[in-house]
């Protein structure tokens, strides 16, 4: 055996330059204080032995990487763990390398011949620093997405260069981030920033060890030294132990499965500006300078976001010079700890600021519930279509639905749903006035027997914000509901039966088909005693043009037909208040809506979307 | 002849000069092909990779975003979206939405505003109940009519407006166009 080694060592030398590393001297014996490098590099190894597994599974482009991410983390046995200890080691290594520096500060660690290690100390943090902010972008969800696109913006910020700089970070012309600008990150991610942190770390090595060597030389014995291995190394090695017991720790804070365990990954990134993610914030080590940003006016961006932060790091490199007389010391020790201060202070009360504010804890709950949603819908269609999973989200009436009645209908009409589930933030929409009726349950029996409820016909959650509210519906139903008898409510009860049958409302399929006969009762009522039909159609009686149809009514062949057109002699007619008409023209670059958005907003309505409890 | 093999600038007794000059010539090949070696994959890369800057935005012609009657009564603004083909590298996506426009009645006619926030390019939002614009990413407030609500605000100038046409009696043409973040004055992207 130890021939072989012989030979093996004559060839290439690599046992006697392992002899010279374990040799290497530690001025002033092993210690703990001296660990923090070598956490460094063993955290090095833990991201790139990580990352390219990572790299067997990422595609980079903008229809494939969250998907190739989602695979990771939900589809590959133990992928989110991977993908977990590679995310948050990033956030240790970075929280070391500050330490490192503070450290060399605090305690000269810089004094001559250290300065340049202490200069590729700051290297390594700052490239450590560029290597997270391009990797957020890789995930391609809506934070990375957000965040990405607001940082990159500050890059015109810079005078003359500006402009250009930006469209070289996306690979375009802009505003949208695509697949160029993923591809460009991931280089930078893994090649510049990935492959000039090995460098800067073999580098700082050799640098340390040649400083270590002068120390040696220059103390003449005067200080005890000790060579690296083992008594420094095995210090190393437990430090590298409880750092990875701390990326672990935070790996599975939320648990060990996923799609909640390990790293967080929002709803897919979507360049469509209506539906940009508000609550996009900077991660941990740059809410600092985010809230910082705030004490500035808009022109003078430039100041808080590169001529602060780029003089506070020529100050830091300056130290070791300032270092050299104890007033300079001085300066550096209280400009180190007021730093950090002011940091952690502005940290905090950014936190804090966020929390208290409800707009946008409910942007952060929406998000989350995409997350989930779209997580629901890739398991219900067994895959990602070619569309990418965005498109699984626009094509789901629970997701969309509730925008598209954002954007076009909650300026007039509610929607509130009753209870408190976490979904009703998603679901809801209340303004103090509405003009126009409250649609949640629309069709349904609680919601139609409100309508022909004579103390509620006028409130606001029907006619009472319209024009109609003194008009004739409202005092028929107080006319003639007004003061019902026990056998007029069961009347009225077998009615709002037979209206809302018409809907085939998903929600009450059980209880119209065990209805039939009261169903049968109710309609009879309709066209005889109640006189419904003398203003409404209603199947063969009635007749359309004084007041909407009830054929069908609420389903989605009538809400379409209503949101197409209310003013039509079907519903309306000259009657209608004020509600505009979605898709009147024959042309449809005309028409506000499109068919497949109208089809959307009414199966939202109705309640008619996939949930994956109801496993029917 | 004593001829010296030494790579380096040699100086032999003999024929000094001619040693110099070949010794010189072998340095100045090595230093000029491997120079030219080295810089054509890099120049190539460089290049390439600023490709980029030869791209222009879209944007600056009259767009139909909206018929009259879907923008509410009261003065309260609609959030609309740009619909135009959309190209990202090697695809290219049909009538997608590349942008958005809050659009408002407001004395007689309709004004547009765009919803990127001239401070770093977030959108903005309508605030309902407080009936102003409001920017989520650093609380930039507007008015309705797009001005900042306070001479302090993160943003350094008014939201941008956009050229409005009417067109065949009830349909609303904007010129859609990104303007520079960050500026005091409203420049258009080129």
């Amino acid at each position: 055996m130890k021939s072989l080694f012989s030979w093996f060592n004559d060839r290439t030398g690599l046992g006697d330059w392992c002899g010279r590393l374990a040799d290497s001297p530690t001025p002033g014996g092993a210690c703990w204080c001296r660990v923090l490098p070598c956490v460094v590099a063993f955290l090095f190894c833990v991201e790139a032995i990580t990352g390219f597994f990572l790299w067997a599974y990422y595609s980079p482009s903008a229809q494939t990487a969250w998907e190739s991410v989602y695979y990771i983390q939900n589809e590959v046995v133990g992928g989110w763990l991977l993908r977990a200890i590679h995310h948050y080691s990033a956030y240790v290594l970075l929280a070391v390398l500050i330490l490192a520096v503070v450290q060399s500060i605090l305690a000269r660690g810089y004094r001559a011949p250290r300065e340049l290690v202490f200069w590729v100390t700051v290297g390594l943090g700052l490239f450590a620093l560029a290597a997270v902010l391009t990797g957020d972008l890789l995930s391609w969800d809506q934070n990375g997405y957000a965040a990405t696109k607001t940082r990159t913006g500050f890059l015109t910020f810079l005078p003359w260069v500006g402009d250009s700089l930006l469209k070289i970070a996306i690979g375009g012309p802009g505003p949208a981030l695509g697949s160029l600008s993923l591809t460009r990150f991931f280089a930078m991610h893994v090649g510049l920033f990935g492959g000039g942190f090995m460098l800067l770390l073999i580098i700082r090595s050799a640098l340390a060890r040649r400083a270590n060597v002068k120390i040696v030389e220059g103390s003449s014995g005067s200080r005890t030294v000790v060579p690296h291995w083992p008594a420094q190394a095995w210090r190393g090695a437990v430090a590298c132990l409880l750092a990875l017991a701390v990326v672990l720790a935070l790996s599975c804070q939320d648990g060990v499965k996923p799609p909640h365990a390990g790293a967080p990954l929002l709803s897919p990134a979507d360049t469509n500006p209506l539906n940009a993610y508000d609550a996009a914030r900077p991660e941990w080590f740059l809410v600092g300078v985010y809230e910082f940003s705030h004490l500035f006016p808009g022109q003078w961006g430039i100041v808080p976001i590169f001529i602060v932060p780029g003089l506070l790091v020529l100050i830091v490199l300056a130290m070791p010079f300032l270092g050299k007389h104890w007033i300079g010391q001085g300066f550096n020790v209280l400009f180190t700890l007021f730093l950090l201060a002011g940091v952690a202070w502005l940290t905090h009360h950014s936190y804090a600021k966020d929390r208290n504010d409800p707009a946008h804890q409910k942007a952060i709950a929406v998000e989350l519930w995409r997350a989930d949603r779209v997580c629901e819908l890739i398991r219900h269609n067994q895959g990602i279509p070619p569309g990418g999973a965005l498109s699984l989200l626009q094509h789901d009436p629970k997701a969309e639905g509730p925008r598209l009645f954002a954007q076009q209908c909650a300026s007039c009409h509610n929607h509130v749903v009753p209870g408190d589930k976490r979904e009703d933030l998603v679901q809801n929409f209340s303004s103090e006035l509405p003009t126009a009726p409250n649609l949640a349950g629309f069709a349904s029996r609680r919601w139609i027997a409100g309508l022909l409820d004579p103390k509620r016909i006028s409130g606001p959650d029907y006619f009472g914000g319209t024009k109609l509210r003194g008009g004739d519906m409202p005092g028929f139903v107080k006319e003639t509901f007004g003061d019902a008898d026990a056998e007029q409510k069961k009347n009225i009860a077998k009615v709002v039966a037979a209206l809302s049958a018409e809907a085939h409302l998903p929600s009450q399929k059980t209880f119209d088909a065990g209805d039939a006969k009261t169903i049968e009762e109710g309609r009879k009522l309709i066209v005889g005693d109640f006189g419904c039909t003398n203003c409404h159609k209603f199947h063969k009686s009635g007749s359309s043009g004084s007041a909407p149809e009830l054929t069908s009514y609420g389903s989605v062949e009538w809400i379409t037909g209503i949101v197409r057109n209310p003013a039509s002699r079907r519903f309306y007619g000259k009657l209608n208040d004020r509600m505009p008409a979605y898709a009147a023209a024959s042309d449809p670059a005309q028409n506000a809506l499109t068919p497949e958005q109208i089809k959307l907003l009414a199966d939202w309505l109705r309640g008619e979307w996939y949930e994956e409890r109801n496993d029917e | 002849m004593k001829n010296s093999t030494s790579p380096c600038c040699c100086r032999s007794e003999t024929n000094g000069k001619e040693h110099n000059r070949r010794g010189f010539l072998g340095q100045a090949t090595a230093v000029a092909c491997g120079a030219v070696a080295l810089a054509t994959p890099t120049v190539a890369g460089v290049v390439t990779f600023l490709n980029p800057l030869r791209q222009k935005s879209q944007g600056g012609q009259f767009m139909r975003l909206a018929s009259l009657e879907t923008i509410p009564q009261d003065g309260a603004p609609l959030k609309v979206p740009v619909i135009a083909d959309r190209t990202d590298a090697w695809s290219r996506f049909p009538a997608e939405p590349i942008g958005a426009v809050f659009l408002r009645r407001s004395g007689g006619g309709v004004t547009a505003l765009q919803v990127i926030c001239p401070h770093a390019g977030c959108s903005i939002n309508y605030d309902a109940a407080g009936r102003k614009y409001f920017c989520p990413c650093h609380a930039a407030s507007f008015e309705l009519s797009g001005k900042r609500t306070d001479a302090t605000s993160p943003s350094p100038r008014n939201m941008d407006s956009l050229e409005v046409e009417m067109r065949d009696k009830n349909q609303v043409y904007v010129k859609f166009q990104m303007f520079c973040v960050g500026t005091t004055k409203k420049i258009a992207q080129a």
